[in-house]
C-alpha cells in the first residue's frame, strides 16, 4: 500500500471528490481534528436537501412494499438526476401520499364501523330501540356485556326496569334503565359479573336495521379498500423502478456529500491522506491529476512495506494500512469464515486460500458418504444461486464444495452411500445373520468388476482367521487406518500453519527473529513427531530400542531439545509447559475420523431399524410387502434426515474449529482494517462512464 | 473390562468437556449478543475444551484395537 497526500482548492472539491470516487483506489484515512491546522469540514451544499429526499424516498418504498428484493431495471444517471432535480421526488410523493391518506382515512372509517357494529350486535339481543337509550331529564341508561347470569344482581335494583339476554356460550347483554341519582349503583351491582359499558350509537329504530346499515357501510367500505389498494398497487407499478434508482443515486449523492467531512478542510483549500495499492499508486496520481490539472496536488508520502518496523515508526493515524484481500471467485466466499476471527493485518498472509481447501475438505471427509453428499452439493448450489446474503453465501459455498468432497471420498474411499457399503461382505449383512446392510444385497445386483474396482480393496482377517475382502474403507471396521490417516492430515495441515507463521514472522521481524519465534516451535513439533513416531513403533508395533527406531527417537528427543530451548530463550517457562499440547493439537485431528464414525455408527442402527426389524429382511431372498415398504422408506427418510441434519452441525462446526483453532492460530494475528476504496456500486441506475465502458468492451 | 475401560475414557472426558465448556460457552452467548463480530473468537474459546473428549476417543480406540 502507498500513502497518498491529496491537495487541492476548495472552491473544486465538489468536482475532485467525484474524481476521487472515479479512481476507485482511495481509501481515505479520516482526518482527526487540530492535527495541522486543519479542521474537519462540513457537508457539500447539496447534501441536506439530498438527505430529505432520500426520506421521503425511503418513506414511500416503505409504504408501497418496495424494498432491496424488488426486480426493477436500471435507469441512466441522467434520468435519475434529472428527474431529483426538476422535483419528481415531490410530485411522486404528492401523488403517493394522497393514495396513501385515502387508505388511513379508510381504515379509520372500517375502525369505526366496526366498533358499531360490535355495539349493535350486542345491543340486538335486547328489544329496545336506540332512540330510547337517551333524551331523558331524570332516567339514565347504562347498557353493556356481563360473563354471568346477570338476573340476580338485576333484581336487586329497585324503582329500575331492567332488560337482559343471557346465553352460556355468547355472555349476556344487559341494560337498565334507573334514576339518574342511582345509575352508579346499578353499574357497582353489574361489575361483579364481569360488566363491560358499551356506548349506545347515536341512531333511531331498532338496533337490528341499524346493524344492516352498517354491515351494508361495511361492504361498501371493503369495496373503497379493495379499489385503494389496487392504486397503491399500480402506484407501485409504476413509481418502483424510479423510487429504487432514486434511493440508490441519493444514498451516493450523500455519500459523496459527507466526505468533508473526513479530510481536513480549510478556507480555500483541502488536504486529504489515503491508502492506495502500491502498484496502482501512479497510476492514481496521474488520473487525477489530469482529472482536476492544477487545482489539485498529489504527492505519494509513503509506500509501506510488510516490516512491522514501519509500523511502529509511523504517526499514528498511519500507523496501520488497510488490508486487501486479493481472492478469486470462489475463495472470496470463505473470506466471511476468515472474517469471523478477524480481518488479516497487512503484514501477515490471508489464510483465505488455505480455508478454501481445507474447510471443505475437512467436512466432506467428516461426511464421506455418496447419499449425504449429493443433497449437500444441490442446497449449496441452490443456496450459491439465490442467495445475495453473505452469511448464507459463505454456508451454501461449504455445502456445495464439502458435498463434492463428500462424495467423492464417499465414493471412491469409502465405497457407500447412506450408510450403506455398495459392495457388502457377506457375513456382516443381515441376510447372512449379520448387523449391516450394503446395496448389491439390497437391490439384487451383483456390481460389475470395473466398478468394484474403482474402490479401495482391503483384505481383513476374520475371526476365523479366513480372508475378508472389503470394498470401500469401512468407517467401523478399518478404524486404525482412518486415525492414522487424520493424524498424517493433522501433521500436514499444521506443518504450514508452522511454515505460514515462519513466512509471517520473516516478513515482519527478519529471518533471525523468525526463527526465534517460530522457528523453535517448528523444531519442537518436527521432534515430538518423530519421538512420538518412534514410540509407537516400540510400544505397538514391538520393536526393540534398536536400528532405525533408536535413530528415530534420538532425533526425536535432539529436535525436541533444541526447539525447546530456543522457544525458552524467547518465551520462558511457558516453552516447556506447551509441550504437551503440541501432541495434543496434533491428536486433535482425530475428530475426522470420529465424526465419520459416529455418522457411521448411527446410519448402522438406523439401517438395522428399517431394514432387519421393520422390513424383516433376514434371507437373501427376501420379499417385504407393500405397506411395510412404504413405512419402511418412510422411517429411513426420516432417520437419515436426522444423520444428515447432525452431519450439518458436527462436520461443519468441527471443520470450522479444526480451521480457526488448530490451524489459525499457529500464524494469524489479525486485526486488521480492510481496504474499502471509495467507490460508487450502482446496481439500479447506469452511469455514463459505465455505458462507455461497456460499449467499449463490447 | 477392555469394553469397560473403553466407555469410562469416552464417557468421563465428555463429562469433563462438558463442564469445560458450559463456562465458556454461557460467557461467549453474552459476548455475541453484545457484539456479533466476535463470534469467530467466541467459537474458539467454547470449543478448546473439546479436545480432551477427543483424547477419551483415542484411548477408547486404542483400548479396541490395539490392546
Amino acid at each position: 500500500m502507498s500513502r497518498v497526500v491529496i491537495a487541492g482548492t476548495r472552491s473544486s472539491l465538489d468536482e475532485a471528490i467525484d474524481s476521487f470516487y472515479g479512481v476507485e483506489a482511495l481509501h481515505l484515512i479520516d482526518h482527526t481534528t487540530g492535527a495541522d491546522g486543519f479542521s474537519i469540514g462540513s457537508p457539500l451544499p447539496h447534501s441536506s436537501k439530498a438527505s430529505e429526499r432520500l426520506l421521503k424516498v425511503r418513506a414511500m418504498e416503505k409504504e408501497l412494499g418496495v424494498g432491496k428484493g424488488t426486480d426493477t431495471a436500471a435507469v441512466p444517471v441522467a434520468e435519475v438526476r434529472g428527474g431529483i432535480e426538476s422535483g419528481s421526488v415531490e410530485s411522486v410523493e404528492s401523488e403517493v401520499l394522497k393514495a396513501l391518506d385515502r387508505r388511513n382515512d379508510l381504515s379509520q372509517r372500517v375502525a369505526g364501523l366496526n366498533a358499531r357494529k360490535a355495539a349493535l350486535e350486542a345491543l340486538s339481543r335486547i328489544p329496545v330501540d336506540l332512540d330510547l337509550y337517551s333524551g331523558y331529564r331524570s332516567v339514565a341508561s347504562v347498557a353493556g356485556t356481563v360473563d354471568s347470569d346477570p338476573s340476580g344482581a338485576l333484581s336487586s335494583l329497585k324503582d329500575a326496569e331492567c332488560f337482559y339476554s343471557f346465553d352460556k356460550k355468547e355472555g349476556g347483554v344487559v341494560a337498565v334503565f334507573a334514576r339518574a341519582s342511582e345509575r352508579d349503583k346499578a353499574v357497582a351491582a353489574l361489575s361483579d359479573l364481569g360488566f363491560s359499558e358499551i356506548e349506545v350509537p347515536e341512531g333511531s329504530g331498532s338496533p337490528s336495521r341499524a346493524l344492516d346499515e352498517v354491515i351494508q357501510k361495511l361492504k361498501a367500505a371493503d369495496a373503497e379498500s379493495e379499489s385503494v389498494e389496487k392504486e397503491l398497487e399500480a402506484l407501485r407499478a409504476k413509481h418502483k423502478t424510479f423510487l429504487r434508482a432514486t434511493d440508490e443515486e441519493l444514498s451516493i449523492q450523500i455519500a459523496k456529500g459527507e466526505i468533508p467531512l473526513r479530510i481536513a478542510v480549510g478556507d480555500r483549500s483541502y488536504i486529504l491522506d489515503a491508502w492506495v495499492p502500491a502498484k496502482r499508486a501512479e497510476a492514481v496520481k496521474a488520473e487525477i491529476e489530469s482529472k482536476l490539472g492544477s487545482a489539485v496536488h498529489v504527492e505519494i508520502e509513503e509506500t509501506r512495506g510488510r516490516d512491522l518496523h514501519e509500523e511502529e515508526h509511523a504517526e499514528e493515524r498511519f500507523k496501520k494500512a488497510p488490508t486487501k484481500q486479493s481472492n478469486g471467485r470462489v475463495a472470496r466466499e470463505f473470506e466471511y469464515a476468515v472474517g469471523l476471527v478477524s480481518t488479516p493485518r497487512y503484514q501477515e498472509i490471508d489464510p483465505t486460500i488455505l480455508l478454501t481447501i481445507f474447510l471443505p475438505l475437512f467436512f466432506g471427509f467428516m461426511v464421506g458418504d455418496c447419499g449425504y453428499a449429493i443433497p449437500f452439493i444441490i442446497l449449496g448450489a441452490y443456496g450459491l444461486r439465490k442467495t445475495r446474503h453473505k452469511d448464507w453465501r459463505a454456508i451454501a459455498t461449504v455445502l456445495f464444495f464439502g458435498g463434492i468432497w463428500a462424495f467423492l471420498f464417499g465414493f471412491f474411499f469409502f465405497g457407500e452411500a447412506l450408510g450403506m457399503h455398495f459392495i457388502g461382505l457377506e457375513e456382516e449383512l443381515i441376510t447372512h445373520g449379520g448387523k449391516s446392510v450394503s446395496w448389491d444385497i439390497l437391490l439384487g445386483v451383483q456390481f460389475p468388476d470395473w466398478f468394484q474396482g474403482l474402490m479401495p480393496e482391503f483384505v481383513h482377517h476374520g475371526e476365523a482367521g479366513a480372508e475378508e475382502i472389503h470394498h470401500g474403507v469401512g468407517k467401523l471396521v478399518e478404524v486404525t487406518l482412518l486415525l492414522k490417516l487424520s493424524v498424517y492430515i493433522g501433521l500436514v495441515h499444521l506443518m504450514l500453519a508452522y511454515i505460514c507463521g515462519i513466512f509471517n514472522k520473516a516478513r515482519q521481524h527478519g529471518a533471525k527473529e523468525a526463527f526465534m519465534e517460530k522457528g523453535g516451535w517448528t523444531i519442537a513439533f518436527v521432534g515430538i513427531v518423530v519421538l512420538c513416531y518412534g514410540m509407537t513403533c516400540v510400544l505397538f508395533n514391538g520393536d526393540g530400542f534398536e536400528g532405525a527406531t533408536l535413530i528415530f527417537m534420538v532425533a526425536g528427543i535432539a529436535m525436541l531439545l533444541v526447539g525447546t530451548v530456543v522457544n525458552f530463550t524467547k518465551e520462558g517457562v511457558q516453552a516447556i509447559i506447551e509441550i504437551p499440547g503440541l501432541v495434543g493439537n496434533i491428536l486433535s485431528y482425530a475428530r475426522l475420523a470420529a465424526i465419520g464414525m459416529s455418522k457411521a455408527g448411527m446410519a448402522l442402527a438406523f439401517n438395522y431399524i428399517v431394514f432387519g426389524m421393520i422390513m424383516g429382511i433376514s434371507s437373501p431372498d427376501f420379499h417385504v410387502s407393500t405397506f411395510m415398504l412404504i413405512i419402511g422408506l418412510v422411517i429411513f427418510a426420516l432417520l437419515h434426515l436426522v444423520v444428515w441434519t447432525l452431519a450439518i452441525l458436527s462436520a461443519g462446526l468441527h471443520a470450522l474449529r479444526l480451521q480457526f483453532v488448530e490451524f489459525m492460530t499457529r500464524f494469524f494475528d489479525g486485526g486488521g482494517t480492510r481496504y474499502e476504496p471509495l467507490a460508487v456500486k450502482r446496481e439500479k441506475t447506469i452511469s455514463f462512464g459505465k455505458e462507455a465502458k461497456e460499449a467499449k468492451e463490447a | 473390562m477392555i469394553a469397560i475401560g473403553a466407555g469410562l475414557a469416552v464417557g468421563l472426558a465428555g463429562i469433563g468437556s462438558g463442564l469445560g465448556e458450559k463456562d465458556a460457552a454461557a460467557a461467549a452467548i453474552g459476548a455475541i449478543t453484545e457484539d456479533p463480530s466476535v463470534f469467530g473468537r467466541a467459537l474458539i474459546f467454547v470449543v478448546l475444551p473439546e479436545t480432551i473428549v477427543i483424547f477419551g476417543l483415542v484411548i477408547a480406540i486404542m483400548a479396541f484395537f490395539v490392546l
